[in-house]
């Protein structure tokens, strides 16, 4: 690691953590989303029109770099705006929620009802993210790493199932299952290669395989091979996202060849890092609603260390972080890892 | 580049206010020289949304017995920062309807559970009596429910078991308008307990498999 801190620009700074290239300090990185009820006020930017205009979605995004001073900026806050060009039916909710999936309202029942519409990347709710990124991309395009998101089949049949008739699913019919990731793959694809043409650095790909739910041999059997695809055809560096304990499937998503994986607080740094090494970056994994959200500074920065004195690439809040998060417990995460660097310098 | 600068430490938000445009509205505690001291803010720049802080600001100064500072900050008289009740008095003073005149409450309430009247009165050096008026039968579990009440939504003290009807402030200061705004919420603490539950609940993202 080189000691002269603050000689890259963020953008290069997370790219270079990306390859686990020599970076001058940690990144600050958010996969996901670090919006806030008082950003939004302060961008003159809520939800939940941010999540579907892009000039709106931008502009709250940029307070990621511009206020909270991370190396990232992000504009795709939710985990839905592909559902909804698939024709889901979505909860927009206001300011203070977050807009959700109605799976109780399934689109999908059989692995036939599966059509890929012909506007996918011209409905309003992907093309805001794909305008927002242009956006983005003009204004901060050289200093900043604007990351975008493109959903994994495994969440998308969640949405288009139900997540228990999904997971049903899974159980009952291993080969129809693997039709629907087959299937809904496009979707990922498709909605990815455009977000780079769009000019995205990175693209975050959630596949919620999430530690409550499924087994380690679960992501194996199903999803491994899957994003190992991914990498081939969509070519960007890829974060892929897991929420919760997830330590039993890290061996496995280090063999897939993304460029780093978005980890949780349920799974130590260190374990985490003993399992990955040098194959994978780690993102993360600063606690949301215990740490970020009820907690303060103090806190965030013993978890910021903990994950720098581990060696994880990359720092950052877990998830997307609760809407109601106190704006200075997120601006301690930078302000500890350069403290944290320079600490190393003074002993050095 | 940043426009945010350090105000202090977010202690309570109310996050869409239903009076004035959904804005943000947050309390934030400093720790000047003088002692300990409360600033209500916003980042919204909606025009006139100095204005409906102004009101805020004003509101806290008369439910809670607050005084401003020349800097514009808030802090009681006494010097001690009774964060848990200042938090409650700027959660009262956003709910408070900006058409009517903000007024102090009154010492006495009525207390829908048992129907009775409940009165709290200054003993002096900080210290409040909760009396309770009607037949003796269960008097003496609503007086206990309702200092009850006063301490955990004021962070006030129990005095001792042969003074059980009565709670005092840390500081030994009076506080006759906090009081009487605590008391309107003390007979019922569990329905402020899940109102806070339910606000804090809200813009948690779940996981996919967590929703419905």
């Amino acid at each position: 690691m080189k000691t002269e801190i603050n000689s890259m620009t963020s953008r290069q700074r997370v790219l270079a953590a990306l390859s686990r290239e020599p970076v001058d300090r940690t990144p600050v990185c958010n996969p996901t989303s670090v919006a806030t009820v008082e950003l939004m006020d302060l961008a003159d930017a809520s939800f939940p029109e941010a999540n579907r205009q892009p000039e709106l979605m931008a502009r709250l995004a940029a307070t990621g770099y511009t206020e909270l001073e991370f190396d990232t900026i992000m504009p795709v806050f939710t985990i839905i705006q592909e559902s909804s060009a698939l024709g889901c039916k979505i909860q927009w909710e206001q300011k203070d929620n977050w807009p959700t999936v109605k799976m109780r309202e399934p689109i999908y029942e059989d692995v036939d009802d599966i059509n890929i519409p012909s506007d996918l990347l011209t409905h309003q709710d992907t093309k805001c993210v794909l305008d927002a990124i242009k956006i983005l991309k003009k204004e901060y395009g050289d200093e900043v790493a604007i990351i975008g998101k493109t959903m994994g089949p495994w969440s998308l049949g969640y949405h288009g199932f139900g997540v228990e008739s999904f997971l049903l699913m899974s159980l009952d019919d291993p080969d129809k299952t693997m039709q629907c990731l087959d299937k809904l793959k496009k979707v990922t694809i498709d909605f990815g290669v455009a977000q780079i043409e769009a000019g995205a650095d990175a693209l975050t790909l959630p596949d919620h395989a999430t530690g409550d739910l499924v087994s380690g041999d679960y992501y194996r059997r199903y999803l491994r091979d899957l994003h190992t695809e991914f990498v081939d055809r969509i070519p960007i560096p890829l974060i892929l996202h897991i929420c919760g304990r997830t330590v039993d499937r890290m061996e496995y998503i280090a063999q897939t060849g993304m460029s780093a994986f978005h980890y949780d607080s349920k799974n130590h740094p260190q374990e985490s890092i003993d399992i990955t090494q040098d194959r994978i970056s780690l993102v993360g994994n600063i606690n949301n609603p215990e740490t970020l959200f009820a907690r303060g500074p103090e806190e965030v920065r013993q978890e910021v260390y903990k994950n720098l004195d581990a060696g994880v690439q990359l720092v950052g809040p877990e998830c997307a972080i609760p809407l109601q998060t106190a704006v200075e417990n997120l601006m301690e995460i930078p302000k500890a890892v350069r403290d944290w660097h320079k600490e190393r310098v003074a002993q050095n | 580049m940043g426009q945010i600068v350090d105000i202090g430490r977010r202690i309570e938000l109310v996050p869409m206010d239903s009076y004035f445009h959904d804005i943000t509205i947050a309390l934030y505690q400093q720790q000047p020289a003088i002692g300990p001291s409360f600033l209500v803010h916003t980042y919204s720049r909606i025009e006139d949304a100095s204005q409906r802080i102004q009101f805020v600001v004003d509101a806290m100064q008369v439910l809670g017995g607050m005084a401003l500072t020349e800097l514009g900050l808030l802090r009681f008289s006494c010097g001690v920062d009774h964060q848990l009740a200042c938090k409650r008095v700027f959660l009262e003073a956003c709910k408070s309807d900006p058409t009517q005149l903000v007024e102090s409450r009154p010492n006495t309430i009525v207390d829908k559970k048992s129907n009775r009247n409940v009165t709290v009165l200054s003993r002096g050096n900080g210290r409040y009596q909760v009396t309770v008026d009607g037949d003796e039968t269960g008097k003496e579990r609503r007086v206990s429910a309702i200092t009850g009440g006063l301490i955990k939504l004021g962070d006030m003290i129990a005095t001792d078991e042969k003074n059980s009807d009565q709670v005092v402030f840390s500081c030994g200061r009076s506080h006759d308008a906090l009081v009487g705004l605590l008391l309107v919420r003390a007979p019922n603490v569990r329905a402020v307990v899940r109102e806070h539950q339910m606000t804090a609940s809200r813009g948690v993202l779940s996981s996919p498999s967590q929703q419905e």
